[in-house]
């Protein structure tokens, strides 16, 4: 059985996290989910996330991020131990220094779409919310649904709504942006819209971790690396995305079928 | 029909699994609604049938009238023989001894004590040969034997008497020793304001009238071919000038009302709490229904889709709540006769044990059917919605709004929207302003607590309120017995005047006392229906007076105040003027000043500005007592100073004489506040499991985003504090205004003489303490409810 692939570790990379693993004693027996997951991801890097469903994608994200507390092993966010902070201290790190997009847009329906966006960062900056508005202003007007700022979430388009959610996401600048499935509930022409987002967003500077079950999804990605029952079983460096590349496609379909997909 | 069947069952087994928590706090709140309603049907029955009882063996009479000193009996005769309505009558004698001259001992242990703390009466008696008779323990109508007594069951209870205790009478000529053989129960026992009858041998009467050291006192009683004619009867009597009347005349109906007054209006406030109680858990199914059927919309869309018809979807869902109503009736029935067996002991003593008939089971059977029909109607109603599902809507939105329903929702949401606003937000606090929104958007659902609470408070304050009201010192005032320490009475007695003054000089001098201030009571004659018509007037200086008038205020120089019950007979208000005249003398014309509600003396009173003059039939003196000496004490020191007087601590009086009624609103109001916590408790968990439950997503996102769940905890129960709060300032609210007119006007109806009646709360407990304990019986519910927040692994809270 192949190990993880490890790549050399930085200091200070932007998440790094060290035989992580994550078991659930609700059911009988236990169902070890996550089984010592080694994974780095580098500065400004776009990682993909595959693997069959149920293998523990999501839940390694949730336990990356801190939303679950993992049952043994480290996450390290820019150098800084996160499995050992306490709930407050965690969900400051969340505030200030990640972001979260899932297949779902979830949003309050008693705010418009601009509040909604700036809420985390309003939040994080209580004292700077010129600055906050205006870095949302242009953010939006950025990702085209400037708009539908005053509308309720109930009046766009998903596509729309999961523009926002990379919005809202951003505004806080943070270390890194997770993704879970972003495009899996959208018809392909608003998954375009969403890729090619998430992609402007890579290219401005921001890492990147997205779990996804598209390949063509995965193919925007610098790297791929699979999951199999609960470890990072292979991992595949594309290098950096171009529109015009049509034989990356391929090779990672050809990967993917070598991993069972 | 067996498929449907199979599908009901499967629905009701998943249903009790998966909503555990919810369906038991549902089935909890009609088990209590069913009981409580049982309970306060049982015992009006069991006191009515106990009354009932009673009266058969008893037969009190339909109208009486008390008198101390000498009478006229060639006169009784003479009215008896001009009164063809009267089917019967008697003249009962008595002997009055104050409670110091009574002792008991117990022989076989020698234990003993006295009487004394009874500031009532205690009128030796025999039984009647025709009616009004002292019935037993065992409803038998008793015949003492010589050196025999039966004592009222109160006192058995009060000073915890055996049959074969000995009881002990100072007479003047030494004392005298009776056994106990037993114990009565006296069909006028409660009358308030009354004296309590033993029961001896004509013999050992005879002798203690011969030993000295009784007052002697006569009632006469009438029973009437119609008892219902007893008031109007009361006027031809008092219209009469020859026969004797210085007392208090009392009517059948009095004597039935009196007797079922502290029970009767406990069990009315059983009814009253169960009712609240009802509503709550009425507001609670309907709050659960809406639940339901916005989480199984796309089931019952589905069940729709491939056509079963909508009565048959909604009795599907019916079938749950008809059988927690059926259940929690059963159950709720069968508790509330244990209840109702606890509660009715003091009503079997004082009474009877009533005989149990179809009415027995009938009552309770009616009320709990009721209460079963209402739920279930209701429940029928909510349920009602399901018709208005559309299919389309149902499965593909997850919606159970149709077209209309949706748009009008659409526009209050964007609405909303447009308000809560955040982009104005400069500092603050951006959690609470969440919580503020959510809490304006999710106001539907959150107004189920306000409500609740606002119910709660008001099932918690009333019955508390009644009790501190009866067992007020000033509750006295309220029903016309002023506000002072000390009361003499001086009637019947030859040197009527100069007692008078010795009792005045003696008061006046002692410093331990203050505020001397007499009457004479007079009796007039003013003109009614029958002519020229008794009316008694008490006399004196009333600018100290502390009565509280329901309309009007005290009377100044030529100015009089009628009860309430003389305002109604002789529709008299303030501004009116009275002719009357005393005697044969000229008629004199007074205006009336404003009107008093009064149980002494029957009810109908008058108090009228002026001089104590000289030749009244009776005066009556009152103090207040500035320090040095219990009012009890100095009582029975002026009592011994000056046989001739009655004096009386009134204050303990008027506590002595309600303390039966009093104990049971003690009772009613511990209950009512019991019944209030749990409920707030149960509701409040119920709900915010509920919230919590449909807030999953909203935590989740929030916690994503970098909301910690400390955070999330603070904006929900941030919430439930202030519409916890809000429910208990506007329960406290409606209690103090319109639940006291609402109690008022129930204790009105009941027609004894309080027609108007104000709370007297004790401010501090049901304004501040309940409150109080209210908001912290929600806001620890809710701290429980919310402790699990915050060891959860959020992302369970996106998937669900
Ligand atoms: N709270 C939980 N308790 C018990 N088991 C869980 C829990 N959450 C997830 N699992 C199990 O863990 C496994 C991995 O779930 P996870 O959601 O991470 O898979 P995934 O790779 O994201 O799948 P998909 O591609 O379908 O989203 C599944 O078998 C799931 O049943
Ligand atoms: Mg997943």
């Amino acid at each position: 059985m192949k190990t993880g692939f490890v790549m050399p570790q930085h200091d200070h990379a932007p998440l790094a996290c060290r035989n992580l693993t994550k078991t659930y004693h609700s059911t009988d027996p236990a169902t070890e989910v996550l089984r010592g997951v080694d994974l780095t991801v580098g500065r400004g890097e776009f990682l993909a996330v595959m693997g069959s469903s149920g293998s523990g994608k999501s839940t390694l994200l949730y336990n990356m991020s801190g939303m679950d507390r993992p049952t043994s092993g480290t996450v390290h966010l820019e150098g800084r131990e996160l499995t050992t902070l306490k709930d407050a201290e965690l969900s400051r790190v969340r505030l200030t220094r990640m972001g979260f997009i899932f297949q779902q847009a979830y949003f309050l329906n008693n705010l418009n779409l601009q509040d909604n966006i700036l809420l985390p960062a309003l939040k994080a900056a209580p004292g700077d919310s010129e600055a906050v508005v205006s870095r949302v202003d242009s953010l939006m007007d950025r990702f085209g649904i400037d708009h539908v700022r005053r509308h309720g979430v109930t009046q766009v388009s998903g596509g729309q709504l999961q523009r926002a959610s990379i919005c809202r996401a951003l505004a806080t600048e943070p270390a890194v942006l997770f993704a879970d499935e972003p495009t899996g509930a959208l018809n392909s022409s608003m998954t375009t819209e969403v890729m090619d987002a998430l992609t402007d967003a890579h290219s401005g500077g921001t890492t990147l971790v997205m779990v996804t079950h598209d390949p063509v999804c995965a193919a925007r990605a610098d790297r791929v690396v699979y999951l199999r029952d609960g470890r990072i079983t292979d991992s595949r460096e594309l290098g950096r995305w171009r529109a015009d590349d049509g034989r990356r496609e391929d090779e990672l379909f050809a990967w993917l079928s070598g991993n069972g997909f | 029909m067996s498929r449907q069947g199979g599908i009901r069952f499967r629905y009701l087994r998943r249903d009790m699994v998966q909503n555990k928590g919810v369906n038991l706090t549902l089935l909890l709140m009609l088990v209590l609604s069913a009981f409580l309603m049982a309970t306060g049907s049982m015992v009006m029955e069991r006191l009515v049938g106990a009354v009932d009882q009673l009266f058969d063996v008893a037969k009190p009479p339909h109208f009486l009238q008390m008198h101390k000193g000498e009478y006229d009996e060639a006169a009784l005769e003479r009215f008896a023989a001009a009164h063809p309505e009267i089917d019967s009558w008697l003249i009962e004698e008595m002997l009055g001894f104050d409670g110091a001259s009574l002792a008991w001992e117990r022989p076989s242990t020698g234990e003993s004590g006295d009487l004394s703390s009874r500031l009532i009466d205690n009128l030796f008696v025999t039984q009647n040969e025709e009616f009004d008779f002292l019935i037993d323990e065992t409803g038998a109508i008793p015949e003492p034997a010589v050196g025999e007594v039966y004592l009222p069951v109160g006192y058995q209870q009060s000073f915890d008497l055996q049959a074969g205790d000995e009881l002990r009478i100072r007479t003047e000529s030494g004392i005298r020793v009776l056994r106990i053989e037993g114990f009565v129960r006296d069909a006028q026992m409660a009358s308030l304001l009354s004296s309590t009858r033993f029961l001896v041998s004509t013999a050992d009467f005879e002798a203690l009238a011969a030993a000295g050291g009784g007052t002697p006192e006569i009632i006469v009683e009438y029973r009437l071919d119609d008892p219902g004619t007893g008031a109007d009867f009361q006027r031809v009597y008092e219209a009469d000038a020859a026969v004797p009347k210085n007392g208090q005349g009392v009517t059948y109906e009095q004597i039935r009302l009196i007797n079922a007054f502290s029970d009767g209006l406990v069990a009315l406030a059983l009814v009253f709490v169960s009712m609240l109680v009802m509503v709550i858990a009425l507001l609670n199914v309907r709050f659960v229904i809406r639940g339901m059927l916005t989480d199984e919309v796309r089931e019952i869309g589905a069940m729709k889709a491939i056509g079963l018809p909508d009565r048959m979807i909604s009795g599907l869902y019916l079938l749950k709540y008809r059988a927690m109503t059926l259940s929690a009736c059963l159950v709720g029935g069968a508790a509330a006769v244990v209840a109702t067996h606890l509660l009715t002991g003091g009503i079997e003593d004082n009474y009877a044990e009533a005989e149990i008939g179809p009415a027995t089971f009938l009552v309770p059977t009616l009320a709990l059917s009721l209460v079963y029909l209402f739920v279930v109607g209701i429940c029928r109603r909510v349920l009602g919605r399901v018709r208005r599902i559309e299919v389309v809507n149902a499965l593909v939105h997850g919606s159970t709004l149709d077209e209309r329903q949706t748009a009008r929702r659409a526009r209050r949401q964007a609405r909303r929207v447009r308000r809560g606003r955040l982009d104005g937000y400069r500092g603050g606090n951006l959690n609470r302003r969440l919580a503020m929104l959510e809490l304006r958007s999710e106001a539907r659902s959150w107004l189920l607590i306000p409500l609740v609470f606002c119910l709660a408070s008001i099932l918690m304050t009333l019955p508390m309120n009644l009790y501190t009201t009866f067992d007020s010192s000033r509750f006295g005032t309220y029903l016309g017995v002023p506000d002072s320490e000390l009361r003499v009475d001086l009637q019947f007695s030859d040197g009527l005047d100069a007692l008078r003054g010795d009792v005045l000089t003696a008061m006046g001098n002692d410093d331990r006392l203050t505020g001397v201030e007499s009457y004479a009571n007079l009796t007039y004659r003013i003109e009614g229906d029958e002519g020229w018509e008794t009316f008694r007037v008490e006399v004196g200086d009333y600018t100290q007076s502390t009565i509280e008038y329901i309309r009007g205020g005290r009377p100044g120089a030529g100015q009089i105040a009628v009860s309430a019950l003389n305002a109604e007979r002789y529709r008299l208000s303030p501004g009116d003027v009275l002719a009357m005249r005393l005697g044969d003398d000229e008629v004199v014309s007074v205006e009336v000043s404003g009107v008093y509600q009064d149980l002494t003396g029957g009810g109908y009173t008058a108090k009228m500005h002026g001089e104590v003059t000289a030749d009244a039939a009776a005066y009556v003196v009152f103090a207040d007592i500035v320090g040095g000496g219990t009012p009890a004490a100095i009582a029975s020191e002026y009592g011994g100073r000056f046989p001739n007087a009655t004096v009386l601590p009134t204050r303990e009086y008027m506590k002595q004489t309600l303390s039966y009624a009093v104990d049971s609103f003690r009772g009613a109001a511990l209950l009512a506040l019991v019944s209030g916590v749990a409920v707030a408790a149960l509701i409040t968990s119920m709900f915010l499991k509920l919230r919590l439950a449909s807030d999953r997503r909203r935590m989740g996102m929030l916690s994503a985003i970098g909301f910690s769940a400390r955070e999330l905890r603070n904006q929900v129960q941030g919430n439930a504090l202030v519409a916890i709060a809000t429910g208990v300032v506007a329960g406290a609210v409606l209690s103090a205004t319109v639940g006291e007119s609402m109690v008022g006007s129930l204790i009105a109806m009941a027609g004894l003489g309080i027609t108007d009646l104000s709370f007297i709360p004790n401010p501090l407990l049901v304004y501040v303490a309940y409150p109080l304990l209210l908001i912290a019986t929600g806001y620890l519910s809710t701290v429980f409810l919310t402790a699990g927040l915050r060891g959860a692994d959020k992302s369970g809270w996106l998937t669900s």
